[in-house]
């Protein structure tokens, strides 16, 4: 496989954005190396509780007095829209209200919010030098990025796989603190897609020795991988393979395998299941391991897609795999997770091709993907909504939390997406679904738990945090977590609120504000509707 | 004259910010205001439907057992249930043994069943045959449910949040809508936005800053819509359920089992007036592909007694002829029973309805074992015969506009 090309072409934005932007990254970014000083430190105190902050737009004068770099240039502003007509009702594709990202920088913070979850300051240092390109390399290349760091943090908490609640910390702790953040994302594709359930395994080993399968094979060939979780003890119990017997075969697995797993519907009749049931009897679980049973399996003549013989589970696999459907399924399945729904023809013909010459490749395939001018387009741009695994694995690392994850278990479940634990085969339908009234409500209340994580389980630390980003003043903050949280692109009526706000804190609190400022100011960007977007 | 949402928090931060000023009109209602509402609906029908999904697709034929039927027996083999064992409704079929609760309701006149409820051209898969029932189309043209398209045509003066209500993680399809977000509620203790704990005094106005953040996103960004209407239903409804819960006081003991906990808060909501039209809650694991008696037995039970329970609530509460309760399924299950002590994937089957409006006893036809499809029941009454009633007579509005095409209703309520 060939290095990452990168189409270099400029999309659509003003030259004002690009300007503003270009001027603020790189200011961020030189901040960001400066690290922690002393004298920022008091000053940034200071700045935090002066009543009635310094108004945004003369930010840049007064802050020349300090030591500190300067405050980046305003940024660019929209005209305010009339705010009196109603809206429009939802439509189901969500238009782009945002140009593609044309600069670098935001290309990667959209690259690790997809194919992975989310940047932190460190990441942007490390990734921004390395360059785009060299970036999608190296997270689909990571078998050759050492991820000890990750196994040691691990080894010290101390977890029994076998239970659902340490399975979870643990998988998430992986999320938040793993240098392959592809490969974890690709296991969280899996689990979604080739679904089993802890609620039907029940306690044991299974539910994690699915997970270290999804990860071995996270970017492997497809039909190793439809093969191998034929056989997985997870999958042989959620789909009642282990008591499919040729006396009267059990078409569950059979039925999901092409319905949800490879082809969809429409491309086989029932009769088709039947007989691909037939074809995977014996294949069952003894001592908790895969079994072949020999008695069970029906070794007459099926006939299956328009071929006849005396079919076994893995020809089923090879027909299916041969079979166009499979590979427009599957294409259309992986760029919808890593870029946006319902993907032009034009955008799947090359995926499906490529699917196919590499003899089912998922690494050739998500390469294309991430390298494709569609993933970087104003159409994938902030357009999906966060799954609430994004969600909390991204507060988590972006804002490079410190915590053993025990505070992270049921998180997510609670927000509709228990791990482990999917609502049914299908796995999340996600998108519109993950919102309603009560996950909303979680979601706020779980960035309102992080926002004001002042235990040693748990510690946010806005002033450390803002001091590794070179931010020395209230207006920088709300800057610096817009930037760091939304890619800078926070509405100015949303900013508008943002200090209204503040400046009230300034009456409740006076001059001994600046900790609870710098956490509401926190909290109301990981609450805004963009920051539900990824 | 109508405001958006938008305009009203405008004009009222500039007097003051407080949650007192909140709109009880929403910028959805606009729309809604234009196109077609309802009216007053008829007054004689309960008004209110409470909705149990047995997801997964439940077993009809040994949920309603046509025990003297000899095929039955032929058929299902060791997974038939014994004569002896059945509760009997007349001389040909008798509900499961797990079901007593509900036998008494029989008795009591308080319970139809409409059996063979299917469609044409089944689907087998699970999603697409619950997207059918959910969306009451086959074509899968619909984004609304059946029941959200009810809520969009509700006069637009109706402006509770509580409309609708989920018990749940998930919003279900058929109460879906563009314009109408329905809360979703799944324990009422979290069903609250949280403050800062060092500073409980800063809660309010930091709830109205995260409203007001929410209004000012721009209309033009994706899912602003969703994520805007979203959020003021769910802070106004959170409200509203938070004093209804302090005001409850359960009429009856409910079993300690997920879904009498769902159907016990739609009770609170219920019986504190918080305008439920329609309440929605839901039973997984009826996918009984293998190791069924013992599982299948055990959901009928959780059903059985969760939903007596609701019913001797509403009563104690004086409600019981406000609501009517339902119940369906995706599909039954095959005819034959699989290997595994299962079965697998099949069409038609019953659907329960339960309420003192009800005139009790069967409807619809019973699906014939003798002239199976394929190996699978024929069905004998279209589910959308079964909307149309729900329209008519319980929810007392037309039904044409909602399912696109004229179903006679089924005389369930004796209308």
């Amino acid at each position: 496989m060939g290095k990452s090309d990168i189409p270099t072409e400029s999309l659509p934005a003003t030259q004002a954005i690009q300007d503003a932007g270009l001027n603020r990254r790189s200011f961020l970014l030189r901040a960001g190396a400066l690290g922690l000083s002393a004298l920022a430190f008091e000053s940034l105190l200071a700045a935090c509780n002066t009543p009635n902050p310094t108004p945004i737009a003369t930010a840049t004068a007064t802050a020349t007095a300090t030591p500190t770099p300067t405050v980046p240039p305003p940024r660019a502003t929209s005209t305010p829209r009339p705010t009196a007509t109603p809206r429009p009702s939802a439509t189901p594709t969500p238009t782009p209200a945002l140009p593609a990202p044309d600069l670098e920088l935001t290309r990667i913070g959209h690259l690790l919010r997809r194919a992975g979850f989310g940047a932190s300051q460190a990441d942007y240092n490390q990734f921004s030098a390395m360059g785009l390109s060299a970036t999608v390399d190296y997270l689909l290349d990571y078998e050759s990025v050492d991820n000890s760091d990750l196994d040691r943090r691990l080894a010290s908490v101390e977890l029994d796989l076998t239970r659902l609640g340490d399975l979870q910390q643990w998988w998430l702790l992986r999320m938040v603190y793993t240098k392959r953040p592809l490969q974890e994302k690709m296991v969280l594709f899996w689990h979604g897609h080739l679904t089993s359930s802890f609620k039907r395994t029940g306690q044991g080993p299974f539910m994690h020795t699915q997970n270290e399968l999804f990860r071995a094979h996270a970017l492997d060939n497809y039909d190793v991988l439809v093969k191998a979780v034929s056989r997985d003890p997870a999958m042989l119990i959620w789909l009642d393979s282990q008591s499919n017997n040729k006396r009267a075969p059990n078409e569950n697995y059979s039925r999901e395998l092409m319905e949800l797993f490879t082809m969809g519907l429409g491309n086989y009749t029932e009769v088709d299941v039947r007989e691909s049931a037939r074809a995977f009897t014996g294949w069952g679980l003894q001592q908790r391991k895969f079994t072949f049973n020999t008695n069970a399996h029906d070794y007459d003549t099926k006939q299956f897609l328009g071929k006849t013989g005396n079919f076994d589970g893995d020809d089923i696999a090879d027909i299916i795999l041969d079979h166009p459907a499979t590979a427009d399924f599957m294409c259309r399945k992986l760029f919808a997770f890593f870029a946006y729904d319902d993907p032009e023809p034009e955008v799947i013909a090359p995926l499906t091709a490529t699917f196919k010459s590499s003899g089912y490749s998922i690494k050739a395939v998500v390469r294309e993907i991430l390298t494709s001018p569609a993933f970087y387009s104003a159409k994938a741009y902030r357009t999906k909504i966060k799954s609430p695994t994004d969600l909390v694995v991204g507060a988590f690392h972006s804002l490079a939390l410190e915590t053993d994850g025990r505070a992270m278990r049921g998180m997510t479940d609670i927000m509709g997406q228990s791990l482990f634990a999917p609502p049914n085969v299908s796995g999340w339908e996600g998108g519109e679904a993950w919102i309603n009234s009560s996950t909303l409500l979680q979601r706020l209340n779980f960035v309102n738990i992080v926002a004001t994580a002042r235990n040693q389980r748990l510690q946010f630390d806005p002033v450390k945090l803002l001091l590794l980003g070179g931010i020395s003043s209230p207006e920088e903050a709300l800057d610096y977590f817009a930037f760091l949280l939304l890619d800078g692109t926070m509405p100015e009526e949303e900013r508008r609120v943002l200090q209204a706000y503040l400046a009230s804190l300034d009456d409740r609190f006076g001059t001994q504000g600046a900790d609870e400022k710098l956490r509401s100011l926190a909290y109301l960007v990981m609450a805004s509707p963009e920051y539900q977007l990824a | 004259m109508l405001v958006s949402r938008r305009q009203f928090l405008k004009s009222s931060m500039l007097v003051a910010p407080t949650l007192a000023f909140m709109p009880t009109v929403f910028k959805h209602a606009v729309a809604a205001a234009t196109s077609e509402s309802f009216g007053v609906r008829q007054t004689n029908a309960p008004g209110t439907l409470v909705v149990v999904q047995m997801a997964g697709g439940n077993d009809g034929l040994n949920t309603l057992v046509p025990y003297a039927d000899n095929r039955y027996y032929d058929l299902r083999g060791t997974l038939a249930l014994p004569q002896g064992s059945v509760l009997p409704l007349d001389n040909e079929v008798g509900l499961h043994p797990s079901m007593a609760k509900l036998k008494d309701l029989w008795d009591e006149g308080n319970l139809a069943i409409v059996e063979g409820v299917g469609y044409p051209n089944p689907s087998f898969s699970h999603f697409e045959s619950m997207d059918i029932w959910q969306s009451a189309d086959l074509d899968g043209n619909f984004k609304e449910g059946w029941l959200g398209r009810y809520f969009e045509g509700l006069q637009a003066t109706q402006s509770e949040p509580f409309q609708g209500m989920a018990v749940g993680r998930e919003l279900p399809l058929a109460l879906r809508s563009s314009k109408v977000p329905v809360p979703t509620v799944q324990s009422v203790a979290r069903y609250q936005l949280a403050g800062d704990p060092r500073f409980p005094d800063a809660t309010q106005d930091r709830a109205q800053a995260v409203l007001n953040l929410f209004a000012a996103s721009p209309p033009g960004a994706p899912y602003s819509v969703l994520l805007d209407n979203t959020m003021d239903a769910a802070y106004r409804s959170s409200v509203a359920l938070q004093n209804a819960h302090a005001a409850y006081q359960p009429g009856a003991v409910y079993p300690e089992t997920p879904l009498a906990e769902a159907l016990k808060l739609l009770a609170e909501a219920i019986t504190n007036d918080l305008g439920v039209k329609v309440g929605h809650v839901s039973i997984g694991g009826f996918d009984t592909h293998a190791a069924q008696p013992d599982d299948h037995a055990a959901l009928l039970t959780e059903t059985s007694e969760a939903m007596a329970a609701f019913y001797e609530d509403l009563k104690a509460h004086g409600r019981d002829g406000d609501v009517v309760i339902m119940t369906w399924s995706e599909f039954g299950r095959r005819v034959t029973s699989n290997a595994s002590d299962g079965t697998d994937h099949g069409t038609a089957g019953p659907m329960f309805f339960l309420g003192t409006p009800i005139k009790g006893g069967l409807y619809g036809g019973r699906p014939g074992l003798s002239e199976l499809g394929d190996g699978n029941l024929r069905f004998t009454t279209d589910f959308r015969s079964v909307y149309a009633t729900v329209f008519e007579q319980i929810l007392g509005v037309p039904s044409e506009a909602m399912l696109g095409t004229r179903y006679e209703p089924l005389p369930l309520l004796g209308l």
